[in-house]
């Protein structure tokens, strides 16, 4: 009855067509690309802002939850309605706005793809930072949720410090413009920096201010191949000593070089105890020479072979090996679970060491494929669902190598988010305390608990993580070569 | 019972030296708070929170004259003995250390290892970190590098009911929990007091150089620095400043506008940017000063330290987009001094207090709600006559709940930032 009145008031907003309630139909929407999943009370598709501002209303006043979603790439569950209501989803509000390359800006509505508004910008000599491996189906409202980074954001920062304005809903049916928008700062307390990565909890994004950025003249990349991820993570921190500024330094170790290169034979070698991909963006007359130096210090540090990409299409097929890392490990195992430890850069050789006798303990396989300039580690383990008590073994593998990065000075997420996955783990990085500020603000937002709730936050009472059970027969989270998984 | 009530003031009483150097827009502290540890820190601001008795917090007192004038001021709270550098692994491109430190001492240690946070705050041998993250006070390459909130990664601060809460950490990526650093960023400490801070820190470029041009007319230095923020090769820092304030800070050329252009990156590309700056002059009607400038550090440091202002005028800050900044500068008259930054779209300009309701009222229409004016800087007497801040922003409601949450007893700078709070 109560919910019946829901679908109709919702109905009433949106329209017929675009509010749903019917289980077959809402089914589509219990997963994103993590494991769990949860079914929806209701799926509205708004078209406008004000209609997800009545919308967020409405919810308040029945007290029913609300969690946004558009991409649903989220790979720590932060889209999975864990105790149902309404998901708010952005398929409909996918335009660029505006775009303003006199004054640097674009505005763009929350279903933007991030790849689509790089690719209008482009041709213009524009483009948008932040590159998230999941840009083609990632959307910008999503990026601002999980403050995403990608491989750029060693040397450009993450969604945030490409974020100049929100316009937000909030439960109340308000509609906010936050932030500096065109301008470059605003007094008041920096709302719009403090909504990105909050992951849906306290406001849902509306429309969005980007900052543009020139196009660099040249990108060259690297690939030097090493024996060991030792010594490239020693050569990772020899070109950042050396006063060079790279603009992304990838690392494959030797698992994860056998998959990518099966899955797209971009020419990575297959007896490379780990490979770097580095790049640098600059001018012409500077960028060769400076790819030249970052090529000595990986010589200098044991690299045995390292190798310019010639032309475009190489540097793309590198990266799109090394973008699709993820889905290509379905060729070495049929699931496989991704976490997204940080460390400081210096700590890299003592974690990937610790990383590879915890597989070597367990008997399970783990890839590592990561942002190694950055210190952002995503080792993935690699498991058969189907096999009695695996996922379980896995799930504690991954709270142990989240210890491990958190022991080390660094962090248990650097990109994907806490989301449901990891609200118990952010204890390793977060005291009582430190929680209780954040929760303080999160109710200035939403007092009633209804934005996205069951993410970041740990469970009430402090009880232990829920046992998450993969369902038989599930598909999603298996990465076979015609799936697309990103990191 | 009753007589227990009478409030008994947390921290040491001072004589009347000590009230007058710490005072703030005519209001004397009676005690003063020095805390030596972050967690002595701490308790005082719950003994203060326990009085309501209310704290203006001190850094270096560079900007201390920024915001409205307190609404109570009974406790002095300075952070100046946290000053700690807690850590610096050089190959991790990231520091940690206590609020009160000098941004000029730790500067001086990032650069001994070729380092450094690309922010530039006046009078960096007062300031502290703390305050440069309160004032949210980047300096002069904010457009190229980011402001503040783009550099730090990591705090602590310490909230009135005697907390300290961390947010953020010593990563360069880490999406863990809220980003709170950027709630205290430029919140002037109405929210919690800053003790510790965790920065990125880059790699000091290979290179610099400073290009001067010059121009007869405003608008023309103006798109020519539009002009260069928008290519790949933009400079580190882009003013343009009027006679006078060319003169101030240190050059006696007679040009009637300047555009000063702080170049860096590799020592082929600055080259080339050089290059790519001087045409930009030429393309909008300016000359390019064939000298090398003088004492090019010095000259940055005084334009820098100039947007400081002056004790006995006002000094006027807009911010709007790269394009609307034009229109907002020309209505300032001739009595007026104009320091612009077209790349961020940005500009102080500084009038005798008996101009300022005037200009203040002409530049706001001028924004046009795409940006705002804001005091920085303004004699005591005229504080109560300027709106320092202009109608509060947006989201307002929220802000002062958020204080209202953090700040329960409102000891904490009261009544000085956006709308009061």
């Amino acid at each position: 009855m109560e919910s019946e009145r829901l679908s109709r008031r919702l109905k009433a907003v949106v329209g017929e067509r675009y509010a749903f309630t019917d289980p077959y139909e809402v089914r589509l929407y219990q997963y994103d690309a993590s494991p769990e999943t949860a079914l929806p009370d209701a799926v509205v598709i708004p078209g406008s802002a004000e209609e997800v501002a009545q919308v967020a209303r409405i919810c308040a006043e029945e007290g029913v939850p609300i969690v946004a979603r558009s991409g649903a790439s989220s790979l720590c569950g932060g889209t999975v309605p864990v105790e149902g209501g309404v998901v708010i989803t952005f398929a409909r509000m996918d335009h660029i706005l505006e775009i303003d390359l006199e004054n640097l800006r674009a505005v763009v509505e929350p279903g933007v793809v991030n790849l689509a508004l790089s690719q209008v910008l482009r041709p213009r000599g524009f483009y948008y930072v932040p590159d998230p491996s999941s840009q083609g189906a990632c959307t910008i409202g999503g990026n601002v949720g999980t403050n995403a980074g990608g491989p750029h954001t060693l040397l450009y920062g993450v969604t945030v410090n490409h974020v100049t304005g929100l316009e937000v809903a909030l439960t109340t049916g308000e509609l906010l413009q936050l932030g500096p928008g065109k301008a470059s700062e605003l007094s008041g307390y920096d709302l719009t920096g403090l909504l990105c990565g909050s992951e849906g909890t306290m406001a849902i994004v509306t429309k969005i201010w980007v900052r543009l950025t020139p196009v660099p003249p040249v990108s060259k990349t690297l690939l030097a191949v090493f024996d060991d991820v030792t010594t490239a993570s020693n050569a990772v921190s020899t070109v950042i000593a050396s006063g060079i500024l790279p603009a992304a330094i990838e690392m494959m170790d030797h698992l994860s070089i056998q998959a990518v290169e099966a899955a797209s034979h971009a020419g990575y070698p297959l007896d490379a105890g780990a490979v770097l991909l580095l790049e640098v963006d600059g001018i012409a007359e500077v960028a060769g020479d400076v790819a030249r130096r970052m090529a000595e210090c990986c010589r200098a540090e044991g690299a045995r072979e390292v190798r310019l990409a010639r032309d475009e299409a190489e540097r793309q097929a590198l990266w799109k090996g090394r973008k699709g890392a993820f889905s290509a490990m379905g060729r070495l195992s049929p699931d496989f679970y991704v976490m997204d430890g940080v460390v400081p850069r210096t700590r890299l050789p003592a974690t990937l060491d610790a990383i590879g006798k915890i597989s070597e303990r367990t008997g399970f396989k783990i890839c590592n494929v990561f942002h190694a300039g950055d210190g952002n580690l995503h080792p993935l383990v690699l498991f058969d669902g189907f096999k009695e008590g695996e996922y379980e073994q896995v799930l504690r593998i991954g709270d142990e190598i989240l210890k491990l990065c958190a022991d080390q000075g660094g962090s248990i997420t650097g990109e994907h988010g806490i989301g449901l996955e990891k609200r118990e783990n952010i204890r390793y990085v977060f005291s009582d305390q430190d929680l209780s500020v954040m929760d303080q603000v999160r109710r200035v937002f939403d007092p009633g608990l209804r934005m996205n709730p069951g993410k970041v936050f740990p469970a009430a009472g402090g009880e232990a993580k829920p046992a998450v059970r993969m369902p038989a027969g599930k598909t999603t989270g298996r990465a076979g070569p015609g799936d697309e998984i990103w990191v | 019972m009753k007589a227990q009530v009478s409030r008994v003031l947390p921290g040491q009483e001072i004589g009347v030296d000590e009230q007058r150097e710490l005072a703030v827009d005519g209001l004397t502290p009676a005690r003063v708070m020095r805390p030596q540890s972050p967690q002595e820190l701490a308790e005082g601001l719950q003994a203060l929170s326990a009085t309501s008795a209310a704290a203006v917090v001190h850094g270096g007192d560079t900007q201390i004259g920024l915001g409205s004038r307190p609404a109570r001021y009974d406790v002095a709270l300075s952070t100046t003995r946290l000053s700690r550098l807690l850590e610096h692994e050089p190959a991790d491109l990231t520091c940690r250390a206590e609020a009160g430190m000098r941004v000029g001492d730790l500067q001086a240690i990032l650069r001994a290892h070729g380092q450094r946070v690309p922010l530039d705050p006046p009078r960096p041998e007062k300031a502290t970190l703390g305050g440069m993250v309160a004032a949210n006070s980047s300096g002069l390459s904010r457009a190229r590098y980011g402001g503040v909130r783009d550099w730090v990664i990591g705090i602590a601060v310490a909230y009135p009911n005697g907390v300290i809460a961390r947010a953020g950490g010593k990563v360069v990526k880490n999406v863990a929990g809220y980003d709170l650093m950027k709630l205290h960023t430029g919140a002037l400490g109405t929210l919690g007091v800053i003790v510790e801070l965790n920065f990125k820190v880059q790699t000091t470029p290979e290179a610099d150089d400073t290009m001067l041009g010059h121009f007869d007319q405003r608008g023309d230095a103006l798109a020519a620095g539009r002009w260069l923020a928008r290519q790949y090769l933009a400079p580190a820092a882009i003013t343009v400043l009027d006679r006078e304030v060319l003169q101030e800070c240190g050059l006696t050329a007679d040009w009637r506008w300047t555009l000063a252009i702080r170049l860096e990156g590799y020592r082929r590309e600055v080259e080339i940017a050089r290059d790519q700056a001087a045409a930009a002059v030429r393309d909008h009607a300016g000359r390019v000063e064939s000298e090398p400038a003088p004492a090019p550090a010095r000259f940055w440091e005084s334009v820098r330290d100039w947007t400081l202002g002056q004790d006995e005028a006002v000094l006027l800050y807009a911010t709007t987009s790269l394009s609307g900044l034009s229109p907002v500068i020309d209505v300032a008259g001739s009595d007026s001094r104009v320091m612009a930054e077209p790349a961020s779209g940005t500009a102080y300009v500084r009038v005798a207090p008996g101009a300022a309701v005037g200009l203040l009222d002409r530049m706001r229409g001028a924004v046009k709600g795409s940006g705002q004016v804001v005091v920085r800087r303004a004699p005591t007497a005229s504080k109560d006559e300027l709106d320092i801040f202009g109608p509060p922003p947006p989201g307002f409601a929220l802000m002062r709940e958020l204080k209202r949450t953090l700040d329960p007893n409102a000891i904490l700078n009261p009544g000085r930032f956006v709308g009061g709070i």
